[in-house]
């Protein structure tokens, strides 16, 4: 659309194949949030809603973590470090943006202190690391 | 437009919607969510002209069809995804604004559709060969 899908690689540095996995558990996330809030079943708590997101966060780790053991075997040892550094970067910051936006939800109670700005500032620090890569990649 | 101005126009208007929703949320301001989803809107809009555009270019006399033919199926499917995505913010902003009593499973039904095109168009990205057979 606005972005071919080589240049949604080289800027967001995720194989096709993560970005699937993202998508996908963005799909199911999406299905879990519509049922838990039109059934409003006590049974599926939020944090069972987020286990997709997860769930995908685990399995694209796993999958960095063997590209970059494959690329160090194969002497790209540069490439590999930044690579892996690059993509745990990014999913810690989407990770801890998750936990605290599912700690809100699960407990309102206890968690009144922790505002929205205070949530998504992880987004905000990955958009700005979005911004510098987007620079190097042009 | 060159990578840089395209992801400049993408972060600008993520970097605003961000920082409306935020406020939205914590009850900074009180403003309507229709007007929350405005960078939204201008965005989706000119996403959507740039379609509208690219593709009437097609419809130009002396254009060979035959070589544009899967070009156009794809720019299509993007009018449309991008149509699906339109729906589903507008159905979102009226049932948060409470102008129509719907369940979130309908409103959502436009992100499901638009989410499963994608991954049907990424999954064909990934496994080429089978494309092909």
């Amino acid at each position: 659309m606005l972005f071919s899908l080589r240049e949604l690689v080289q800027w967001l540095g995720f194989a096709t194949f993560e970005i699937f996995l993202h998508l996908l558990a963005l799909l199911i996330f999406s299905m879990l949030v519509a049922l838990r809030a039109d059934m409003f079943t006590p049974m599926l708590s939020w944090w069972l809603v987020f286990v997709p997101l997860f769930a995908a966060d685990g399995l694209s780790t796993y999958f960095t973590a063997i590209v970059s053991i494959r690329l160090y075997q194969e002497n790209e040892k540069r490439l590999a470090v930044l690579r892996l550094l690059w993509v745990l970067t990014v999913l810690c910051l989407k990770l801890v943006c998750e936990v605290l936006l599912c700690q809100k939800l699960a407990e309102e109670e206890q968690a009144r202190d922790l505002w929205f700005g205070l949530i998504v500032s992880p987004l905000f620090i990955l958009l700005q690391l979005l911004m510098i890569r987007a620079c190097r990649v042009n | 437009m060159s990578l840089a101005q395209r992801v400049l126009l993408t972060w600008v208007f993520t970097l605003v919607f961000l920082i409306m929703l935020v406020l939205k949320l914590d009850g900074k301001v009180q403003w309507n969510w229709f007007l929350i989803f405005l960078p939204v809107w201008v965005f989706d809009g000119i996403l959507i002209l740039m379609l509208a555009i690219k593709m009437a270019g097609r419809c130009k006399p002396g254009y060979d069809p035959r070589n544009g033919s899967p070009d156009l199926r794809l720019r299509s499917w993007y009018l449309t995804a991008m149509l699906l995505k339109v729906g589903f913010c507008l159905t979102l902003c009226a049932k948060l604004e409470k102008l129509a009593d719907v369940k979130l499973t309908f409103v959502c039904i436009p992100l499901w559709t638009m989410l499963l095109g994608a991954l049907v168009e990424l999954g064909l990205n990934i496994f080429p060969e089978r494309r092909e057979a």
